[in-house]
């Protein structure tokens, strides 16, 4: 209940906030660029359209991360806004779920409707069936995102909006490279070997939910790709929001 | 700063502690509560508040008083969980301060208070209302009664960024009390108001003490303290230095005492009072004021003796603000004293 309350409070924030409204502009403005580019593309717009609109959903998502997810909560201890809401009979863990809660749904929705300006384009070029592969592709990246904005809480609980942004913006990058990382540790004496391999795991396995280049072709994934995704994505979230709780529970708001 | 929450004397997170017996008729119930507070790089130790003691009774208003940096704000953020003790115990209502539920019957008001910009007074209710266990209808309900309560009721859509510093005073006041808890705890809840709100904010405590809330707040405007007050509590550096009603405190206090006579009292003032008896006429009544209280039966028995109408005793006794001061220099004296 109180975790519902905190989370719309924070979609409510998010949505009456300029960011998304921008962020959103802005991808409808990649999604017209595309189609500028296309002729461009020598046959290859349809992949161009689906490869760039799909990249552009992501990085736009990472953008409201890293300009709102940041601070989330940091924005509440430097503003004291928090004194109101944990002076009441609701728990430290509670307020961190409610909180990731309320931005993953804002980013839900960001991708949603950026999604939907997507398939309309591709409707209108003719290439309606693309739209289950893209559908596809969309539940991934917000996925993903949601994972992300998991690590933006955990470090927004910890410290200040500006190194916040800077761990949250490592994590994403590490997490992309997270295949090259663990092939990188086979070639590596045992020594660095385990400690890049440790890196690596415990870094977000983000390839997981890239399905760009099969989308940008009209091919779906398999069903246990996505339940695997999702459930590893629930799963890191879950560990990721433990351990922000564990370190925000002993913290003072002087 | 750290605190020295993670030190051996650490709040326990297991065993809870059990209220002591008795506890039902404690609104709040403090035992050598302290917080300490250690420079990651100097280590240097900073006290925030020295082993407190304190037991605010059910449905009594309490005030506390004390310097900057006397420990106020910090006793009230640690039985608010907003900041974490180093040791000692603490209960609201019998439930330790750690847990969750001992603050569902606690309205808090802050010092200064900050509310999100973009959400109306009426949004802003709604959401404290359901935070504080109110259904979502009740705490509309709620929401619209206490904005009119606080006078605040005419334009419940406006967004709190064009809110004046009084108006979020008073929605915080609002907050604070949109659940209708039994106990309230206002950390400086005049700050801010022209004379027009406190006048409000004094009205909204009495209520309170009406219906049986149980007050605590902390405040620098004496006369504010000494209005609305049951007991008051002088906190310096970190430590409860005395407690109690207003005519405990101000005991053993009586510099003088007024002996007031209608019309004019002819007689010869005994040598041996000197400059412990003086007298002075006012209009139609004569009073003697009597600088030595141990005098006192002498000058009535005087009096009587020249049929002297006596009209009223009345003794001057120090007022909070000089007890206050009084027992704040006497701290700082030895505190130097101690240093040296």
């Amino acid at each position: 209940m109180n975790a519902a309350l905190v989370a719309h409070n924070t979609f409510r924030e998010a949505m009456r906030d300029r960011l998304v409204a921008g962020v959103l502009g802005g991808g409808f403005v990649i999604l017209a660029a595309t189609q500028i580019l296309t002729p461009l593309a020598m046959g290859e717009g349809m992949r161009l359209t689906v490869d760039l609109g799909l990249t552009g959903i992501t990085l736009l998502g990472l953008l409201v991360i890293l300009l709102a997810g940041t601070s989330l909560v940091a924005k509440e201890i430097e503003r004291r806004t928090i004194y109101n809401l944990l002076s009441r009979p609701i728990a430290r863990p509670v307020y961190l779920i409610g909180k990731w809660a309320g931005l993953t749904a804002t980013l839900w929705t960001t991708v949603a409707l950026l999604g939907a300006g997507l398939g309309a384009v591709l409707v209108a070029r003719g290439a309606a069936n693309h739209l289950p592969s893209l559908a596809q592709a969309l539940v991934l990246a917000g996925l993903e995102l949601s994972i992300v904005t998991a690590l933006a809480v955990l470090f927004s609980a910890l410290s200040t909006p500006v190194l916040s942004a800077l761990y949250t913006l490592g994590a994403f990058v590490a997490g992309q490279w997270s295949d090259d990382l663990r092939h990188f540790a086979l070639k590596l004496e045992p020594a660095p070997r385990v400690a890049v391999e440790v890196v690596a795991q415990l870094v977000p396995n983000l390839p997981l939910f890239n399905m760009r280049a099969l989308a940008a072709d009209g091919d779906p994934t398999t069903v246990l790709h996505l339940g695997l995704a999702a459930a590893y994505a629930l799963l890191y979230v879950t560990c990721v929001l433990a351990l922000a709780s564990a370190a925000f529970e002993s913290r003072d708001f002087k | 700063m750290q605190d020295l929450s993670a030190s051996n004397d650490r709040w326990p997170t297991r065993d809870l502690p059990v209220a002591p017996a008795g506890e039902g008729a404690s609104a709040i119930r403090v035992e050598k509560l302290s917080k300490h507070y250690v420079h990651p790089w100097t280590q240097r130790r900073t006290v925030g508040l020295d082993g407190l003691d304190l037991e605010v009774r059910a449905g009594e208003v309490i005030g506390l008083l004390g310097p900057n940096g006397a420990g106020k704000t910090t006793t009230l953020k640690l039985l608010t969980g907003l900041i974490k003790p180093t040791s000692g115990r603490a209960w609201l209502f019998g439930t330790p301060i750690e847990e969750t539920r001992s603050r569902r019957r606690l309205g808090f008001l802050p010092e200064q208070p900050y509310f999100y910009d973009y959400l109306s007074g009426r949004e802003y209710l709604e959401l404290a209302g359901g935070l504080s266990g109110l259904s979502g209808a009740e705490a509309s309900r709620r929401a619209l009664h206490w904005l009119g309560r606080v006078g605040l009721g005419d334009r419940p859509a406006l967004r709190l960024r064009k809110y004046s510093k009084g108006m979020l005073q008073r929605l915080g006041l609002a907050a604070a009390l949109v659940h209708e808890p039994d106990l309230l705890i206002l950390d400086e809840p005049m700050s801010g108001l022209d004379p027009f709100g406190r006048r409000d904010v004094r009205a909204l405590i009495q209520e309170q003490r009406a219906r049986g809330t149980t007050v605590l707040f902390s405040s620098h405007i004496i006369p504010d303290v000494e209005a609305l007050c049951d007991r008051v509590a002088i906190v310096l550096h970190g430590r409860l230095h005395r407690v109690g009603t207003l005519s405990e405190l101000a005991r053993g206090s009586v510099s003088a005492v007024t002996v007031c006579c209608g019309g004019a009292a002819i007689f010869e003032r005994p040598p041996s009072w000197g400059d412990r008896v003086t007298r002075r006429e006012s209009g139609e009544a004569t009073e003697f004021v009597v600088h030595d209280p141990a005098l006192l039966d002498q000058v009535l028995e005087v009096l009587v003796r020249h049929r002297a109408s006596v009209q009223s005793v009345t003794p001057e006794r120090a007022s909070l603000e000089s007890l206050f001061l009084a027992a704040a220099e006497t701290e700082r004296a030895g505190a130097i004293g101690r240093t040296a």
